[in-house]
This record gives structure tokens, sequence and C-alpha cells, in this order.
């Protein structure tokens, strides 16, 4: 099921609407985090409107379509407006809808209820597993030492993941290792080590978990062969656009924030944006919010038909010139930027916070190794 | 180092082709030029300090270790508290601080606690080693002591000794009882941050604080903003124009913060360095009696000026100290994460990581320790370029330590989230790194426009 090309505008709109109205509304003070149970209203509203997929029958909702180029652009569309009005928020639910959506390809009726039932962590402990994942989802012929890499990097029952995610979660679905392929394993909360930890760096909506599953139980789905590897690229690709759009909407409110400051704040007798070096800092924002764009544009294609390769240079860049321009924007501000009660900081920390999920981006140098060089 | 332990794809110490074992079986001659004794980097960097530096360097790393490191969690997850409030375990630590010297170490006995034999190198130099191993350990208690260190500094150089005699030494003896007399040092004015630097390019300035003649002194009226440890200074370098002039009349006045008309309107939420407050303060007639002038009437600016001179070498100091707790961090979770059955430090990539992050905290400790050694009387050039170099590049290494952690390094308890939200204001306060960077051409600009054209001659 596709969206009408022609309706995707006038849904952006109603999305921006919605984000602007409801989650700017809620959130304004960015010193005070939203209480969860604010999240859960306006998570409520959104499925209702539909701009989040139930766990009924398939919609427009986030992710629900992603096989032509309008149905990516609305998703990346819904992820900006959301992130623009609140970047924990859009993360929170970016995650629940991949969630949600993986569950219908692997056939899985829906666990719990829809909010917050199920949240996706997509990778392993620590990073990218080097360029041993790449080389396995391009179908390269590995030997022992990298599958030893994979099943270690999978394995949940001796290493604790640490993700982020509202505190109402009820279930986990990520991926495990067995004997050479990714299996995709949903466990209760109620049934696995779970530790709630009390701060993490930004995101300040949702919480940060460590979790282990010794007993290794919970429900699991094999898709096999090739298509293993189809679905858990497809769920990657997405994961890392869903990332870069928020980054992107989030870094749209970041230029707006430093051009209004830097357009009211006087110094040496005139506005501060009549400086040059603080016009090189606004056009060093501007910079990464068109190259998001840019990257955003190229990669609004049928998902399927998307190089993985490609999203994933694209995070590594542009995540790294995001977390510059937050920085900017903190600096245009000057002490004042240093103040939780500015939102500057906040933004800084949440795109610090979007640089370091999906297994950082420091590993993005060994994955594309692997998966454009088949080297071993 | 055994086999067992050594690193995957490098050779073991003991290995005949590893340079490190065969140099020892050179000729002694030979030996003397080759041979290397390879112990801990710090003890290295302390050892090729002059003796006394040497033990103040340790004692500082020590006091920051046993005192600092452990509290510095717990303050910084404390919830905001009210102007004026301490937490009692800063309050702890500040006392403790007090009698053991960290409060009044610019001045020897019998004035201050400095020791005799350090006294013979520039108390900056001093200054910057102790705030480096501080910093490594707790940004926010860390700026609670020396942003009294700054707040004292128009009382040192004001040039009278009558002034450092009579409120100085009380303050410095009062911390040394274990009594904490804080002194904070009061320039922002509100709409201003940076323009404490350029505020004299303002076409018109207005005042935060104006002194207004009376009989007897000044009356102090107006605010000033984002003073570091105000919120608990017992008192206060204030600098103020005077009643109908410019920025040119601004003159340093030493205000007693219990004064009628004194107080702490706020303090502000920082994103880190939490164990110290920000404040606003408001000065409302607040009566300054003529003797508590500093430095003269109208030489406010030149005090300021020099004062930032001195504490921007400091400031670059801060910097070293949080790439250096960014780089340890990072190498023990190196050391100690598995993955695939591995180490991470046995994988070449964080192997590159790793040596950039020390490269780099190396590289700015050579910076800061070169400017500081030199630093008797700190050239602005000198100091702003320490200053936003090292600090810009901190920045960067704590964000290297994170990129190490990953998945890991966005949880407050693996420590590097907070050195990040530390590291990140050292490039806004004592002028942003943009205002540094101009600061430097002015004070190059004689050399760059003046007296020899010649390119070659300007000996960069």
């Amino acid at each position: 099921m596709s969206i009408d090309p022609d309706d995707v505008g006038p849904l952006l709109e109603e999305v921006s609407s919605f984000a602007k109205a409801r989650i700017g509304g809620a959130v304004t003070r960015p010193e005070e985090p939203l209480p969860i149970a604010e999240l859960e209203n306006l998570t409520r509203e959104a499925l209702e409107l539909g701009m989040l997929p139930t766990g009924g029958e398939a919609g427009f909702g986030l992710w629900e379509s992603c096989d032509q180029p309008h149905d990516m652009e609305f998703n990346i569309g819904v992820l900006r407006h959301v992130a623009r009005a609140n970047v924990g928020v859009a993360f929170a639910w970016h995650r629940q809808a991949l969630a949600r959506c993986l569950e219908r390809s692997l056939g899985a009726a829906p666990a719990g209820d829809d909010l917050f039932g199920t949240i996706l962590a997509p990778t392993g402990h620590y990073g990218l597993a080097r360029n041993s994942l790449a080389r396995w989802l391009a179908g390269s012929e590995q030997g022992g030492d990298e599958f030893h890499l994979l099943a270690d990097w999978l394995d949940r029952r001796t290493h604790v993941t640490s993700f982020v995610a509202p505190e109402s979660w009820k279930f986990l679905l990520w991926p495990v290792w067995h004997e050479g392929d990714v299996l995709w394993q949903r466990v209760s909360r109620d049934n696995v080590w779970v530790r709630e930890l009390r701060f993490q760096h930004g995101f300040d909506e949702v919480c940060a978990y460590q979790i282990l599953n010794a007993s290794g139980e919970g429900q699991t789905w094999q898709v096999g062969g090739g298509v293993s590897r189809q679905l858990y690229a497809r769920i990657l690709k997405l994961d890392m656009l869903g990332l870069l759009a928020i980054g992107s909407g989030g870094m749209a409110r970041g230029l707006e924030l430093a051009r209004e400051y830097a357009s009211i704040r006087k110094q040496g007798g005139k506005r501060i944006d009549r400086h040059p070096a603080v016009q090189r800092m606004l056009s060093d924002v501007e910079q990464a919010c068109r190259n998001a764009d840019l990257a955003l544009h190229a990669c609004a294609q049928p998902v399927d038909e998307l190089d993985l390769g490609l999203v994933a240079a694209s995070r590594a860049n542009i995540h790294e010139m995001l977390c510059m321009a937050a920085n900017q924007v903190v600096q245009v501000h000057g002490g004042i930027g240093y103040m939780r009660d500015a939102g500057a900081e906040k933004l800084l920390r949440d795109m610090n916070m979007l640089k370091l999920q999906t297994g950082g981006t420091r590993e993005i140098g060994a994955f594309l190794a692997g998966w454009f060089g088949d080297y071993e | 180092m055994t086999a067992r332990s050594h690193l995957q794809d490098h050779l073991p110490y003991d290995h005949p082709l590893s340079p490190r074992s065969q140099y020892r079986k050179l000729p002694l001659l030979a030996r003397l030029f080759i041979d290397y004794s390879a112990r801990d980097l710090w003890e290295t960097d302390t050892r090729r300090l002059p003796a006394p530096l040497a033990k103040l360097r340790r004692k500082a790393c020590a006091f920051a270790q046993d005192v600092l490191a452990p509290t510095s969690s717990e303050l910084d997850l404390a919830p905001h508290l009210p102007p004026g409030e301490y937490h009692p375990k800063a309050r702890e630590v500040m006392e403790l601080a007090g009698r053991q010297g960290w409060l009044s170490y610019f001045l020897p006995a019998p004035i201050g606690s400095m020791s005799l034999r350090a006294g013979i190198y520039p108390p900056i130099w001093q200054c910057s080693l102790v705030v480096e191993e501080f910093s490594r350990a707790c940004g926010g208690l860390m700026l609670l002591l020396s942003a009294h260190h700054l707040g004292t500094m128009p009382l040192m150089l004001s040039g009278s000794v009558g002034t450092i005699l009579k409120f100085l030494r009380p303050v410095y003896q009062s911390c040394l009882r274990g009594d904490p007399h804080l002194v904070a040092f009061a320039i922002t004015e509100p709409g201003a941050g940076s323009d404490a630097e350029e505020g004299h390019g303002a076409a018109v300035y207005r005042p935060g604080v104006v002194a207004t003649p009376v009989d007897g002194g000044y009356l102090l009226s107006g605010r000033k903003v984002y003073i570091s440890g105000g919120d608990l200074a017992k008192s206060m370098t204030v600098f103020a124009a005077l009643a109908g002039e410019g920025m040119e009349s601004w003159t340093c006045f030493y205000v007693d913060c219990p004064s009628p008309g004194f107080s702490v309107a706020r303090t502000e939420q920082k994103m880190g360095m939490r164990a110290s407050g920000a404040a606003e303060i408001e000065f409302n007639d607040v009566f300054v009696p003529h003797d508590r002038v500093i430095g003269g009437l109208r030489q406010g600016w030149a005090l300021n000026r020099a004062t930032l001179n001195t504490s921007r070498i400091p400031v670059a100091s801060m910097g070293v100290g949080f790439a250096a707790a960014a780089t340890q961090i990072a190498a023990e979770f190196a050391c100690t994460y598995m993955l695939g059955g591995k180490r991470l430090i046995d994988y070449q990539d964080v192997q590159l990581h790793l040596a950039t992050m020390l490269a780099e905290t190396r590289a700015m400790r050579s910076l800061v320790w070169q400017e500081a050694r030199h630093a008797w009387q700190p050239r602005q050039l000198f100091a702003s370029v320490c200053k936003f170099q090292v600090t810009d590049r901190a920045q960067h290494v704590c964000e290297m330590a994170m990129d190490l952690l990953a998945d890991h390094g966005s949880l407050h308890e693996n420590r590097i989230e907070r050195v990040f939200r530390d590291v990140r204001l050292t490039r806004i306060f004592e002028g942003t790194n943009q205002i540094n960077r101009l600061s430097v051409i002015e004070d190059w600009q004689g050399e760059l426009l003046g007296r020899n054209p010649v390119i070659g001659s300007l000996g960069v």
C-alpha cells in the first residue's frame, strides 16, 4: 500500500501543524523534560491521527510504506517535522514505528498495546560488528572468525545491550545470531534482566536501559537466507535514514534559534549577525542543514533500491556535520547557549545522542570497507 | 609484559625484534643516547618539571583523585539549588581545600600557601598544573575552586601592597583556617557575554553596573550575569562604569557580599560544571567605601584585561585536563571491553584512534606548559592562542572518546558524557573562542601592520 503522491504535501502540512501546536506546545521549557504521561498523550494523538502505525490494519503511518519515492518523502518529512519540535519524541516514535513495521514484515502478531508496546534495538552490543556485518549483508563469503564475531556481537545472553526508549516499553525486538543467520527475537521486559539508568547524555524525554537475556528465551522469527539479509539491510537503512531525518529536523530548529538570537543580540554597537565571525558560524549551521537535506533527498527512493552503503556513508558524514552545527548554535548564543533554559545545549546533547545510536558512527568506516570493498 | 598480554599484531617487549628490549643490550655509551625508561606518561611529564612544581602536581593529583573525584558524579546530578545554598558535599570539599591551601596558593607565606621554593616560577604555571589535575577529576569543583582565584586576581594585580595586605591576606587566612572565603570576579553584564571583551567597541555603551559617587565612596547599582561562584562568594571584584561616563571609566570595586543592597537574583541551570554556580547579581545602591577602589579610578578596563591574560592560560589547562580524562576513559574502555573475544584495544583502528587522542592531549599540554612557564607577564596574544586552540581541540578529543564508546558513550556512568558537558564551557567563557581569536589579532596588529612590512620579519 502506498500513499498517493498528491497527498504527501497536505499530509506533511498536517504533521507540521500537529508538531508545532501539540509537541511544541507541550515542551515550552527546554530544561524541563516532557513528563512520560504527556509523551503518552501525544503518542495516543499521533496514533489517532494515523501518523504512527498501530497493531491493527496497515495504514499510512510512519515507515508503513517505503516502496515509492513519495512514501519515503513522507516518512522523512514526518520525522523532520516532529524533530523540529522535539528530537527525543521523534526518536521514540521512530523506533516504535520501525518495530511495528518489522513485526509486520515478520508476520508477528503485535505484542503489547500501541503505546510503546514494542521498541526496536537494531544492532548488537557494540558498534557495527566492524566489517563483518556489512560483509554478511552483502552476501560475501565469510569464515569462522567473522561468524564468531557476529555471534558475539549479537550474543544477548552474555553481553549487556544499551538502548534508549520511553519508560513504558514492554517488549524489545532485536536481532540475534543463530547458525550463520540473523533471527529476530522479541523479549518481554518482565522476563529479562533490565537495568534502568537514571541519566543519559541527551534525549531527556526517554530513558537509557541496559538489558541482558541470560536465558536466551523469547519469541523468535527466522526468515532465512537472502531474505534475512535483505530484511536486516532494510531495517538498518530505515533506522539510519530515520536518525538522519531527526537530525535534520532538529537542526532546522537549531538554525532558527541561532538566527533569532543573532538578530536581537547586539555587540560592538550592532547586531551580532552583522559580524563576520557570527555570519560564518550561521553559515556552518546552514551548510550542515542543507547537506542533510540533500542527503535525505537523495535517499527518498524505494527502500529496497537504496544502497545501504550510501545511507551509512551519509550517516557518518552528516551526523558529524550536524553535531558541529549544533556546537555553532551554542557558540552563537555565547554564555546563554550553555544554559539549560535556552534550548541550544539540549539540541547539542540530542545531536550527540543521534550520532551514538545504531552502533555510533566511528565504525562506519569499517562497515563501508566490508560493504564496498569486500575486504576480510 | 608477557606474550599473553601483548597487543595483537604488535611484538611483545621480550621478542628478539622488539627494540625496547634490544636497547638494553647495547654498550653503555650507546645506551646513554638510545635507551629509555618507558614509565607512566603522567609520571614522565611530572619528572620533567622543576622539583617544586613536580611536587605541586603530585599533591594536586592526590587531592583531585582522593577528594574531588569521589563526589563528582553526585554533584553533577544533584538538583539545582536555590541561590546561596551549598551542597553539603561541596562545602566539605571547599573547607578541606581551604585548609590544604588550594584557595590561597598564588602567594607564599605569611600571606598564602605557595611553597617558597615554587615561588621562583610563575604562579600561572603553578595554577595551570593544579587546574589540569582538578579538571581531570571534576569540572564543577575545579571551577568552584578556580573562579575564586580569578576573583582575587584584580587585588593581586592592583600593584598595591596595601590592597594585598588589607583585602587578600584575610581572604587567604580565612581559607587556610577551613572557613572558605570565596571571591568572585564580576565583569559580564546583561545582554553582554563577550561584550565584556568588546564593549569598548560599542557605539553607545550602556553600563550594566553604574557607580555613583557619594560621601565616603560609591553606590553601585545594576546587574552582572554568569558570575562563576557568585552565589557562594563572600566578596567580589566588580567592574563598573562611573555615573555619566563610558566604558573608559570602568573601575574595579571590591564589594562585600553581605552589604545592604547586594543580592543573588538567580543561579543558572548549566549544561555542565554543575558543582559550581553561575549567578546573576543585583546591586541596588550597594555602598563601597573609597578604600575599596582597586587599582585606581578608571583603571578597571586595563585591570580586567590583565586579569583575563592571566586566567586564559589556566582555562586552556582545563582543556588539557578534560582531554586527559577523556583519553583515560577511552583507553580504559578499549582495554576492558570485549568484542568478538578480543579486547577493543586489539583492533588496529582502535589503536589509531587512541594514539590520535593521546597525541592531541600531549600537544595541548606542551602548548600550555610552554606558555605558562614564561607567563610572569602574560601577553594577550599568547594567552588567547593557548585558550582557543587548546579548548577547541580538547572538545574534539572528548568527542573522539564518546565515539569510541559508541553505544555506551551516552551513559552517565561511563563518565565521558559529563566530561563533554564540562569541556563545552571552556570554549565559551573567558571570552568565546571567536573573541579570543580577535584578541590575538588585536595584540598582533602592531607587528602585522607596523614597523617592518617584510613578511619574513614577522617572526611567526
